[in-house]
C-alpha cells in the first residue's frame, strides 16, 4: 500500500511490430501497461500514474500523473509505431513529470518498457542511474523484445545504479507464447517490494495460475464451482483412461486379440460407463447401454477387426473401474489369444448367463430382473435381430 | 560597588556566554536546554536525500550531550558524491536561533549550510536553483562546540526546514553525527484543516 507516484515510460519504435509476442510486441506492451496502471491504482486509491512514449517524433507525454484509470487507458488508442526509442531522454522526461506531481508525499517511481535497442553507452545509462538514486526515483524495467548483446547488460547496470535497498527491479522477457503481462504478473513489479502486494496483483496471479491460456476448462471456478469440478474430474478420468489404453494397445497389439476385445469392450464400456455417471446422467446410460449392446452384436456379426483399436480404449477404461472387469477382460483376452474363433468364445462367455447378469448387477442402474434386460441377455444370445427394436423401446421406460 | 557587582555579574556572563559557545564544560546543562528543539522534530517525516542508508537522517536528532554519540547511526551521503539534503519538519511552529552542525573527520564535514524554510519536496535541482533563506560557509566541527546563529527575523515561524550541504572538506562522502537546533517552540500548528462542518443556520446546540 505505498502511496507511489508511477510514470509508465512506452516504446512505440519500429521494432514493436514484431509478432514475436502475441500478437505483436506493442499489443502486448499494451496488455502489461493497463495492467499495471490497474494494480497500481487498486493497492492504493491515492496513487497516480502516468504515460509517455519515448519513440516516434521524440518523447511525448501522453497524460500526467492521474489517478483516473479511464483516461490512462484512453491514451493508449491511437498510437502510432514509428521511430527509434530514446532512453535517456525518455527517462528525464518521466523524472520531470515525477519531480511535478501533485502529492509530494508521494514515492517516485519510473518504470520503463524497453523492446528497441538501446544507443546509449553504459556510463550514460549508470550516470543517469546515479541521478535517479540521488534523487530517490525507483526505476523498473521490462527487458524484452531486441535481444542484442550489449541490451541487457546496459539495463542491468542501469538499474543496478539505481537501486536502492531493492526498490528497483529489471525482467527479462524472452519470446514466448506467454502474454507479456501474465509474465510480469509474478515479478516484483507487480508485486511491490514484498510488502505483501497488493490483492489485484495477488487475484491476478492466482488467475493467471489457473491457466495461462485461459482458466483450466473454459470455466472461472469462482464462478462455477460445481461444473468446474465436473468437468475437472471427466478430465481426469480421461487422462486415466488414455494412459491404461496407452498401456493396454501395447499388450493388445502382441497378443492380437481384436475380436474378443471388440465385443468384451462394448460390454464393458457400457458397464464403464455407468459407475461414473452423475446422477442425473444414469438414465441416458441405460439407453446407451442397451444400444452399445446392440452395436457390439451387429459389429460382432460383422468385422469385429476394423473396430479393436477404439474399442482398446473402452476396455482399459473399464479395467480402470473395476476389478472384477479386468479379470474378465484378461481372461478373454487370454482365450482369444490362444483361439482364433474368438468369436465363439465370447458367445459363449456371454452365453454364461451367471457372468452377465453379475456383471450387470453390479450396475447401478440396472435390475437384473427387470424384463427388459433379460431380454437383452437373451437376444445377445440367440443374437436375433427383431428384439433390438423391443429393447430399445424399453429402455426408456428404466428410470432407476 | 553596585556598579563593580554589576560589571563584574556582566563580564561573568559575557564569559559563560562564550563559555557556552566555546567550551561546554561547565554550562552543560544550560546548554542541554537551549537545543532542545529537537523535541518538536517530526521524527517520522524526516527524509534526506542521497544518503547512503536509507532513514538514516531521523539519527542525526538527538539530545546534546549525545551529540559526539553516533552508535545509533549517522548520516552518510552516497560514495563519491558529497551533496545531501535534509528535510526536517517540526511538529509546532519553531523559532530557530542557531544550528549546530557535528561532522565527520577527514574531509567528510561538510563546508557548506543552505537553509530554506516552509518548503515541501526540494531536490537538488531546486535546491541549486534557488535562493536560500540563509547560507553558511561551515568548518569542521569534531566536537560540537560551534553554534551558527540564524538572521532570527527571518526564522519566526518554521513548520519545516530544508538543509542543503553542497560541498565537503574534500573527502569522497560527507558525514553528519548531530544537527542540533536551538530556538523557542511555539503552539501554533500548520495543519491542513482537517474536519469542516457546514452550516445552513447557526445551531448553538451543534457547538456545544
Amino acid at each position: 500500500m505505498v502511496l507511489e507516484a508511477t510514470m509508465i515510460c512506452i516504446d512505440n519504435s519500429e521494432w514493436m511490430r514484431n509478432g514475436d509476442y502475441s500478437p505483436n510486441r506493442f499489443q502486448a506492451q499494451a496488455d502489461a501497461v493497463n495492467l499495471i496502471c490497474g494494480a497500481k491504482t487498486q493497492s492504493n486509491p491515492e496513487n497516480t500514474v502516468g504515460v509517455l512514449t519515448m519513440a516516434g517524433k521524440g518523447v511525448r507525454v501522453l497524460v500526467t500523473p492521474t489517478s483516473d484509470l479511464g483516461k490512462i487507458l484512453a491514451c493508449m488508442h491511437g498510437l502510432e509505431i514509428g521511430g527509434e526509442m530514446n532512453l535517456a531522454a525518455g527517462i528525464q522526461v518521466a523524472q520531470l513529470a515525477l519531480k511535478h506531481r501533485q502529492n509530494k508525499k508521494q514515492q517516485q517511481r519510473i518504470i520503463v518498457f524497453g523492446g528497441g535497442p538501446v544507443k546509449y553507452d553504459k556510463k550514460i545509462l549508470e550516470m543517469i542511474g546515479r541521478k535517479l538514486k540521488k534523487n530517490n526515483v525507483a526505476l523498473d524495467v521490462v527487458d524484452f523484445g531486441e535481444e542484442e548483446d550489449a541490451k541487457s547488460e546496459k539495463l542491468e547496470a542501469l538499474v543496478a545504479a539505481v537501486n536502492s535497498n531493492d526498490s528497483s527491479h529489471i525482467v527479462h522477457v524472452p519470446p514466448s507464447s506467454n502474454a507479456l503481462s501474465d509474465v510480469l504478473i509474478s515479478t516484483p513489479i507487480f508485486t511491490g517490494d514484498g510488502e505483501g502486494g497488493s490483492g489485484f496483483a495477488a487475484a491476478a496471479a492466482a488467475a493467471a495460475a489457473g491457466g495461462v491460456s485461459g482458466f483450466d476448462f473454459g470455466v472461472d471456478p469462482n464462478l462455477d464451482p460445481e461444473l468446474a469440478l465436473a468437468l475437472r474430474v471427466s478430465m481426469e478420468e480421461e487422462r486415466a483412461r488414455q494412459e491404461a489404453a496407452a498401456k493396454k494397445a501395447a499388450e493388445d497389439a502382441s497378443k492380437g486379440g481384436e475380436q474378443s476385445t471388440s465385443q468384451d469392450a462394448t460390454m464393458t464400456e457400457n458397464v464403464a460407463a455407468a459407475p461414473p455417471d452423475a446422477e442425473n446422467k444414469s438414465n441416458d446410460l441405460m439407453d446407451d447401454e442397451n444400444a452399445l449392446l446392440q452395436q457390439a452384436l451387429a459389429m460382432s456379426m460383422d468385422d469385429p477387426a476394423t473396430t479393436a483399436a477404439t474399442r482398446d480404449t473402452d476396455m482399459s477404461e473399464a479395467a480402470a473401474d473395476d476389478q472384477d472387469l479386468a479379470l474378465a477382460l484378461q481372461l478373454s483376452v487370454q482365450d482369444s489369444a490362444k483361439d482364433q474363433s474368438s468369436q465363439t468364445d465370447m458367445s459363449n462367455l456371454l452365453a454364461d448367463q451367471s457372468f452377465v447378469s453379475s456383471i450387470l448387477a453390479s450396475l447401478p442402474g440396472v435390475d437384473p430382473n427387470d424384463p427388459s434386460v433379460k431380454d437383452l441377455l437373451a437376444s445377445m444370445q440367440s443374437q436375433s435381430e427383431p428384439e433390438q427394436k423391443n429393447n430399445e423401446d424399453k429402455a426408456p421406460k428404466e428410470d432407476k | 560597588e553596585e556598579r563593580k557587582r554589576t560589571e563584574e555579574k556582566e563580564k561573568e556572563e559575557e564569559e559563560r556566554e562564550m563559555a557556552c559557545m566555546h567550551d561546554h564544560s561547565c554550562e552543560d546543562h544550560d546548554c542541554s536546554s537551549d537545543w532542545s528543539l529537537y523535541k518538536h522534530i517530526d521524527l517520522s517525516k524526516v527524509s534526506a536525500l542521497n544518503e547512503a542508508v536509507p532513514g538514516s537522517a531521523k539519527s542525526v536528532f538527538k539530545a546534546w550531550e549525545n551529540r559526539l554519540n553516533s552508535s545509533e547511526g549517522q548520516l552518510v551521503s552516497n560514495e563519491g558524491d558529497p551533496e545531501l539534503i535534509v528535510f526536517i519538519p517540526f511538529t509546532s511552529d519553531v523559532k530557530i536561533k542557531g544550528i549546530s552542525i557535528v561532522g565527520g573527520a577527514d574531509g567528510t564535514s561538510p563546508s557548506k549550510m543552505r537553509a530554506f524554510i516552509n518548503r515541501d519536496g526540494i531536490d537538488f535541482s531546486d535546491a541549486q536553483s534557488m535562493q536560500p533563506v540563509q547560507e553558511w560557509d561551515l568548518v569542521e566541527n569534531l566536537q560540537g562546540v560551534l553554534e551558527y546563529q540564524t538572521r532570527y527575523s527571518r526564522f519566526q515561524g518554521v513548520g519545516n526546514l530544508t538543509l542543503h550541504f553542497p560541498e565537503n572538506f574534500g573527502g569522497d562522502t560527507t558525514q553528519i553525527h548531530y544537527i542540533g537546533l536551538k530556538g523557542e517552540a511555539t503552539q501554533l500548528k500548520r495543519d491542513a484543516v482537517a474536519n469542516i462542518v457546514y452550516e445552513l443556520m447557526p445551531n448553538p446546540s451543534d457547538h456545544k
